[in-house]
């Protein structure tokens, strides 16, 4: 009797095919994973990511991780703008990276503080993009009062007169006057989300008074440099999701004087800046 | 395939089966003589063949499927199943046929809805901007109510009032808890009540999971709903459990009834001696 005679299953045509369909599709998906691996081993990272220490509006409640990044304001001739600190090049672990970072009031603000959710895709997060750092309007219906403006117009100081006043029935009305804006727009479409807030209150914070006098002196320095005549700016992009909330947006209890975050009920404070840390994303 | 079937029909039929046959086996034991023995199929190894698997593997193997055959042989003999000619129709064409036209009718279908409802088609998705009310489908809210357990992650003292896990990955988890718990119900209850009223307890662990399925959706859409958050967050893990205590209260003391009933038409059927 043959060695192999009383094999079960016996050979068959049939089973041999089904082991070659089997068989090519193992080493098939072998050689695939192997080589996705290796790609992933070998590829160069993206650059500029890394541990940063940034300031930003604090998150009150919510299962965000941490506050949202505030952008440092300029004001040119009425325009607002956003401050892109100068382009420099600096070594980081063998290769040479480009960073836009600069000292404010005694905190180091680099681009590397947007880095997260995605934008450290956009093209306009790149330190050296061609882009402009003018605020640019969004009226996208969340206030009312910004129908009045076209998209993309710029923002000017002249739109913020009422801050004094302004309120939009949600929460108690003079505490500031939000607008939506885009910034650092480039030809890939895709501008960074920003919200710009002129508020009373933000004056009192950048010189510390009243019960503002209990920030921490470095977050309360880079405040006095960040904001100008009540004007202060922040990435309005949600830490946990990526989703866009808005300043005085919902009654949602707790949440009508804060930014609320209508996806998870992340609820933030522009009113109480907080240094944070996290691991911005690369490039 | 279909034609070695035939054989073997055909070979079962031998005089044994003009007894009266029973598929309990009638009152005759199984004779284990071998008078019972039908003619090999072609799949039955030839006794030459069997007489070579004297040993080892090759042996434990034979007595497995030699003892399989032989009681498959048995019920075979002792059922009144009438085994039919045609066991089934061959894929080709038959079979193929039918499914053609099913296929072509839903196709068809699927190609009439599309003309008849054109779909809406949305503007690409804009990360730049977020709806004022942004909710998953209604069917996973449940889930997503469970993202919203951050009150319950416990701030440990150990570290200093830190919590262990972010509210995300405590949110995470919860749902490998919950998840996990009800595929471990059946393992700890078979479920051969047939009726509530028999098991009350896990009558009651039903309807508390039920109603905290509720509730966890409607916490889950908290931002919509206008009642006060902290209230509606404790409602949320209290109703459950005061819906499973009644329940289980209820069925409990329905049970004696229900017992009364089941023995007074069981004495009614057998009136006792």
């Amino acid at each position: 009797m043959p060695a192999d005679e009383d094999k079960y299953p016996e050979e068959s045509g049939r089973r041999r095919f089904v082991k070659g369909v089997v068989g090519s599709a193992t080493l098939g998906a072998v050689a695939a994973g192997t080589a996705a691996s290796i790609d992933t081993a070998t590829s160069a990272p993206g650059a500029g990511g890394g541990t940063v220490e940034f300031v930003g509006i604090e998150l009150t409640d919510g299962p965000a991780p941490r506050g949202m990044p505030i952008i440092p304001i300029q004001i040119d001739g009425g325009t607002l703008k956003g401050y892109w600190p100068e382009v420099e090049e600096i070594e980081q672990q063998g290769r040479t990276v480009k960073v836009s970072e600069a000292d404010v009031g005694g905190i180091t603000y680099s681009s590397t503080w947007f880095q997260y959710c995605g934008v450290q895709k956009y093209a306009g997060t790149a330190p050296d993009a061609d882009a402009d750092n003018t605020f640019l309007a969004k009226p996208d219906g969340t206030y009312e009062w910004m129908s009045e403006l076209s998209s993309g117009d710029p923002l000017t100081v002249d739109d913020f007169t009422d801050y004094k006043e302004w309120g939009n029935g949600i929460g108690k009305s003079g505490l500031g006057k939000p607008a939506m804006a885009n910034w650092r727009n480039t030809s890939d479409g895709r501008p960074m989300p920003i919200q710009v807030l002129r508020s009373p209150e933000v004056s009192k914070m950048a010189n510390g008074e009243g019960k503002y006098s209990s920030l921490p002196g470095d977050v309360q320095s880079f405040l006095s440099e960040a904001t100008q005549d009540g004007f202060m700016a922040w990435l309005d992009k949600c830490t946990h999701f990526c989703c866009v909330p808005g300043f005085k947006t919902s009654d949602y209890p707790g949440a009508e004087d804060k930014v609320y975050c209508q996806c998870h009920q992340s609820i933030y404070d522009p009113f109480t800046p907080v240094k944070g840390q996290f691991v911005a994303l690369p490039r | 395939m279909t034609e070695d079937t035939n054989t073997t029909t055909d070979a079962s039929h031998d005089p044994a089966d003009e007894r009266e046959v029973r598929t309990d086996g009638g009152d005759e034991e199984v004779s284990a003589d071998g008078s019972g023995i039908v003619p090999p199929d072609d799949e039955t190894p030839t006794w030459s063949e069997r007489k070579t698997r004297t040993q080892g593997l090759s042996r434990v193997t034979y007595e497995y499927f030699e003892r399989a055959r032989r009681e498959d042989q048995d019920l075979r003999q002792q059922s009144s199943y009438v085994e039919r000619d045609v066991l089934a129709f061959p894929a080709w064409p038959h079979e193929m046929i039918r499914n053609l036209a099913l296929t072509s009718f839903f196709v068809g279908l699927i190609v009439m809805l599309a003309a008849l409802v054109p779909p809406h088609l949305p503007n690409p998705a804009d990360s730049g901007t977020t709806p004022a009310v942004i909710l998953p489908d209604w069917y996973l809210y449940w889930s997503f109510g469970l993202l919203k357990l951050g009150p319950l992650n416990p701030e440990l003292s150990l570290l200093g009032g830190q919590v262990l896990l972010a509210d995300r990955t405590y949110g995470v988890l919860a749902n490998v808890v919950v998840v996990g718990a009800i595929a471990i119900v059946p393992f700890i209850n078979k479920g051969s009540a047939r009726r509530p009223v028999e098991q009350p307890f896990w009558a009651a662990v039903g309807v508390g999971g039920v109603m905290f399925a509720f509730t966890i959706a409607v916490l889950a859409v908290k931002n919509i709903v206008t009642i006060y958050e902290p209230l509606l967050f404790d409602l949320t893990f209290l109703s459950p459990l005061v819906v499973a205590t009644i329940t289980y209260a209820i069925l409990r003391s329905m049970r004696e009834g229900y017992m009364f009933d089941l023995n007074r038409r069981y004495y009614r059927l057998r009136p006792p001696k």
